[in-house]
C-alpha cells in the first residue's frame, strides 16, 4: 500500500494498527494462560490472566480514543476509513476475549486440584488449543492482509463448534456417573462455553478483517457441520 | 483502459429510475490538447451525481459540455454524444439560449448580476417570459423561498445583488438558476468559495431540489461529494476512472487510483 | 536567529536613500504643477469678472469678454462627444466582446493606439485636407469632426479595457441563464463596466477641450458671436493662443482668465471622473 501525502496520516494509522496487534498477542495469551491455569489448576497464572484483563480494557479505550480522534482530524475514506472503523469493532471482541478468558481464570480456583479427569481434560485441552490456534490465526492472516485466509479462517470455527458439542455431552456424562462432580463439572462447562463464544469472536473479527481487506461481506451464512469440507465463500 | 469502458461504469448497478443525461464517447478539445478522452456515463434524474478528481482533471470541462458554455470561447470543441432525454444537445440545430434555459449552471464565485436583487432573478424569467408585474414579483419570491434566501432579503428586494454576502450571493445564484424553471442544475464548486455554514446552507438546499432537479456537481471537496450525491464519477487526466454508488465509491472503491485519490495517496 | 547587524544597517540606509529620491521626484512634479496653477491663478485670476461670461471677445484695446470663445468651445465639444462617443463605445464593444479572440482586433488595438498618440496637428491638417478645403471654408462642424477623431481612440480604448475588466464568469453566468449575446453585453457587461466607459468619455473631453491644434485649421476663430456651425467659430484654445500672442494688454489678460477658465473644467471633469472610479473599486 502506498504512503499518504500527509506522512502523519500513515503514522497515525500505524499506531492503531499497532495497539490491534498488541491487543490480539494479549488475547492469545491470555487464552492460553487461562486453559493452561484450568487444566494444571495453576492459581498464581490464573491470577496473572486476571490482571492482564485491566490491560487488554485499557488498551481498548485507547484505541477507541485514536480511532476516533483520527476520524475527526483525518477523515479517512475507503480502506483507510474500513481499517479504523474494522479496528474498532475487532478491539471490541478482542476486550470481549479477553473477558472470556478472565472468567475462566476466575473458575481455576473454585474448581480445585483433582476435580479435572483425564479425559475430560484432555478434550478441554484439544477445544482450547483449536481456540487459541482461531486467536493467534486471526492475528497473523489479518497482519498478512491475507482476505482468502480470514475467509478459510472464519469457517474453521465450525470444528471448535463441534469439539464443543462433544465436550458437552463428556461433561454431562461425568455429571450423571458421580454427582460429585457437578459443582466442577458446570464450571468446566462454563469454560467449554468460555472457549466456544471465544472462538465466535474471533469469527466476529475474521468478517470484519474480511471487510476492512476487500470492501466486501462475506457472506452471512457459514457452511453448516456436515459441510465443513466446503471451500470458503 | 479508456477504451474498454465496462457497462457498470455507464450507469451505476443500482441505481433506479430514468437516465436524464447520457454521455457516450465524448472527447473534447482545447485546440490542439485532449481534455476529455471517451467519457460515457448515464446521468439519473431527479438525483445528485458528483464529479471529483484533481485539478485538470477534466470535470468542470465535462459539466461545461452540458450547457454548451464552452462555445463562448474559440478553439474549444466537443465530438461524441451528450443526450438530454434522449436528443443530442451536441447536434447542429441545438439552439443554444434554450438549452441553457433546461440547463442551467452556478459557478465557484457568486456572480451575481449588477443590478438589483429582484433584477437579477427577474432577469432570466423576462428573457424567455412575459409575467405581468405582480406574478414576475411572485416568481421572485418563490424562488428566493427556493433557494433559502427570502427570509434575509425579502426587506431590500432594491438593494444591489453585490451588497449580500459570499454565501447569500452564492444562494441568490442559485435563485436565480431555479427562477427560470430548469431540468437540470449543474454546479461548478458552488461552495468552494464559501465559509463552512454557508456552505452547508449550500448542500442543504441542494439537497432539498434534488426532489425536483437533476443536479450535477462538481466539488473538490471530497467530503462534500460523499455528502450530497447519490452517485460520484472519479476522473483522472482527462479519463472516466470510476462511475458509481456514492457509499461504493467511498467505502469500496473497485479502481485503485480511485482509491488512491480519494483516501490522500495521489503521488 | 541571528541578525548580522552590518547588513541590516546598510538595507535600511538603502532603503532610506530610495525612498528619498522617490519622495523627491514626486515632489518636483508637483512643484510644477502648484508653480502652473499658482501662476495660472495668479495671472488669470484677476481678470475674473462676470463680463468675461457676458461679453464678446473685444477688439484690440477695447474691455471685453470671452462669451463667444466659451460658447464655441460648448458646441463644438459636444458635437465631438455626440459623434465620436458612440462609435467609441461601438468599436471597444466589438474588441472586448465580439472580436475578443479575432485578428482584427489587434489590428485594429494597433492602429488605435497609433491614434492615441498622433499628433493632434495632424488630425486637423486632415480635416483641413477633406473638409475645409472640399468645402471650400472653415467651419465649426469640421473643428467639431476633427475634436471627435480625437475622442474616438480615448473612448476605444477605455471601453475595451473596462468591459476586459468585467469577469469572464459575470458573461458566462448571463450565458448560462440562456441570455443572447447581445442581452448579457448590454444588460450585464455594460452595467459591470458603465462607470469606466463614463470616466472614459470624461477623460476624452478633458482631453479635447483644451485643444489648439486641430481647431486651427478647421474651425478658425471668430472674433463675433456666431451659432452658424457652417461658419468658423471661436474657441477657448484657439482665442487663448491668439490673445496670449498679441500685444495688446487686455487681450493677454483675457487669454490668461481663459487658461484659467480651462484649466478648472479640465480639472473638475477630472475629479469627477476619479471619484466615479473610486466608487466603483469601493464595493
Amino acid at each position: 500500500m502506498s504512503e499518504h501525502i500527509v506522512t502523519s496520516f500513515d503514522d497515525d494509522l500505524r499506531e492503531v494498527g499497532k495497539l490491534i496487534r498488541e491487543m490480539g498477542g494479549l488475547a492469545g495469551s491470555m487464552v492460553n494462560g487461562a486453559t493452561m491455569a484450568l487444566l494444571s489448576a495453576d492459581i498464581a497464572l490464573a491470577h496473572r490472566v486476571v490482571s492482564d484483563d485491566a490491560v487488554m480494557d485499557a488498551s481498548q479505550r485507547e484505541l477507541d480514543e485514536r480511532a476516533i480522534s483520527l476520524i475527526a482530524r483525518r477523515q479517512p475514506m475507503a480502506d483507510d476509513l474500513r481499517a479504523v472503523v474494522g479496528a474498532i469493532r475487532m478491539a471490541g471482541d478482542l476486550e470481549r476475549i479477553g473477558d472470556l478468558a478472565k472468567n475462566i481464570a476466575k473458575r481455576v480456583e473454585a474448581i480445585g486440584h483433582d476435580a479435572v479427569p483425564r479425559d475430560l481434560s484432555h478434550s478441554i485441552e484439544a477445544m482450547a488449543g483449536l481456540v487459541l490456534g482461531q486467536v493467534h490465526g486471526v492475528v497473523d492472516v489479518y497482519g498478512e492482509r491475507d482476505a482468502e485466509g480470514v475467509a478459510l479462517l472464519r469457517d474453521e470455527d465450525e470444528r471448535i463448534d463441534v469439539k464443543y458439542t462433544s465436550v458437552f455431552r463428556e461433561l454431562l456424562t461425568y455429571m450423571m456417573e458421580d454427582p460429585r462432580n457437578i459443582t466442577a463439572c458446570t464450571h468446566l462447562l462454563f469454560c467449554a462455553k468460555n472457549l466456544e463464544r471465544i472462538g465466535d469472536h474471533v469469527t466476529n473479527i475474521a468478517e470484519n478483517a474480511y471487510y476492512v481487506l476487500t470492501g466486501q461481506q462475506l457472506p452471512a451464512t457459514r457452511p453448516k457441520s456436515d459441510e465443513t469440507a466446503q471451500p470458503a465463500a | 483502459m479508456t477504451q474498454m469502458v465496462s457497462l457498470d461504469k455507464i450507469m451505476p448497478q443500482t441505481t433506479a429510475g430514468k437516465t436524464k443525461i447520457e454521455v457516450k464517447g465524448l472527447n473534447f478539445y482545447y485546440g490542439e490538447s485532449k481534455a476529455l478522452k471517451n467519457i460515457s456515463l448515464a446521468l439519473p434524474e431527479r438525483s445528485v451525481t458528483a464529479f471529483i478528481g484533481p485539478s485538470g482533471c477534466g470535470k468542470s470541462t465535462l459539466l461545461r459540455v452540458f450547457n454548451r458554455i464552452y462555445e463562448l470561447y474559440p478553439k474549444q470543441r466537443a465530438d461524441g454524444e451528450v443526450l438530454l432525454d434522449g436528443e443530442n444537445i451536441l447536434g447542429r440545430g441545438q439552439d443554444l439560449n434554450l438549452l441553457r434555459t433546461r440547463i442551467g449552471m452556478v459557478f465557484q464565485k457568486p456572480t451575481p448580476f449588477p443590478m438589483s436583487i429582484h433584477e437579477n432573478i427577474a432577469f432570466g424569467v423576462r428573457l424567455y417570459e412575459k409575467l405581468s408585474k405582480s406574478e414576475m414579483d411572485g416568481r421572485v419570491e418563490q424562488a428566493l423561498r427556493r433557494a433559502a434566501l427570502w427570509e434575509e432579503v425579502k426587506d431590500k428586494l432594491d438593494a444591489s445583488g453585490l451588497s449580500l454576502s459570499g454565501g447569500q450571493q452564492q444562494r441568490l445564484c442559485i435563485a436565480r438558476t431555479v427562477a427560470v424553471k430548469p431540468e437540470v442544475i449543474l454546479l461548478d464548486e458552488p461552495a468552494s468559495a464559501l465559509d463552512p455554514l454557508s456552505t452547508a446552507k449550500i448542500e442543504e438546499l441542494i439537497d432539498e431540489l434534488k426532489s425536483d432537479y437533476t443536479i450535477v456537481i462538481v466539488t473538490h471537496n471530497m467530503q462534500q461529494a460523499a455528502r450530497v450525491s447519490s452517485n460520484t464519477a472519479f476522473m483522472y487526466l482527462g479519463e472516466l476512472i470510476e462511475f458509481d454508488r456514492t457509499e461504493k465509491i467511498f467505502t469500496a472503491p473497485a479502481e485503485k487510483r480511485t482509491q488512491d485519490y480519494i483516501t490522500g495517496r495521489f503521488g | 536567529m541571528s541578525i548580522a547587524p552590518s547588513l541590516h544597517r546598510s538595507r535600511k540606509f538603502r532603503n532610506a536613500l530610495m525612498m528619498g529620491l522617490s519622495m523627491g521626484a514626486a515632489g518636483i512634479g508637483l512643484a510644477w504643477l502648484a508653480l502652473i496653477l499658482g501662476a495660472l491663478v495668479w495671472k488669470g485670476g484677476t481678470g475674473l469678472a462676470l463680463s468675461v461670461f457676458t461679453e464678446m471677445t473685444p477688439p484690440p484695446g477695447d474691455s471685453g469678454g470671452l462669451l463667444n470663445a466659451i460658447a464655441g468651445s460648448v458646441v463644438m465639444t459636444a458635437i465631438a462627444v455626440v459623434v465620436g462617443t458612440p462609435v467609441g463605445i461601438l468599436a471597444g464593444t466589438y474588441m472586448a466582446e465580439y472580436g475578443r479572440f479575432s485578428k482584427l482586433t489587434v489590428l485594429v488595438r494597433f492602429i488605435n493606439d497609433i491614434l492615441l498618440s498622433a499628433p493632434s496637428i495632424v488630425v486637423g491638417l486632415f480635416i483641413y485636407e477633406i473638409m475645409v478645403r472640399t468645402m471650400g471654408h472653415f467651419s465649426a462642424l469640421a473643428g467639431a469632426f476633427a475634436l471627435a477623431i480625437l475622442v474616438v481612440p480615448v473612448v476605444v480604448r477605455t471601453t475595451e479595457d473596462m468591459l476586459n475588466l468585467v469577469p469572464n464568469a459575470l458573461r458566462e453566468a448571463g450565458t448560462a441563464i440562456g441570455a443572447p449575446r447581445w442581452i448579457v453585453i448590454r444588460s450585464v457587461a455594460y452595467r459591470a463596466a458603465r462607470s469606466g466607459i463614463v470616466t472614459g468619455i470624461l477623460l476624452a473631453i478633458a482631453r479635447i477641450s483644451g485643444e489648439t491644434a486641430p481647431l486651427l485649421f478647421t474651425a478658425l476663430n471668430n472674433q463675433f458671436w456666431s451659432s452658424d456651425l457652417n461658419a468658423p467659430m471661436a474657441s477657448l484654445p484657439v482665442t487663448i493662443y491668439q490673445f496670449a500672442l498679441s500685444p495688446y494688454e487686455e487681450w493677454q489678460q483675457l487669454a490668461w482668465t481663459g487658461a484659467l477658465l480651462i484649466t478648472l473644467a479640465v480639472l473638475a471633469l477630472s475629479i469627477f471622473a476619479r471619484s466615479l472610479t473610486g466608487r466603483r473599486e469601493d464595493k
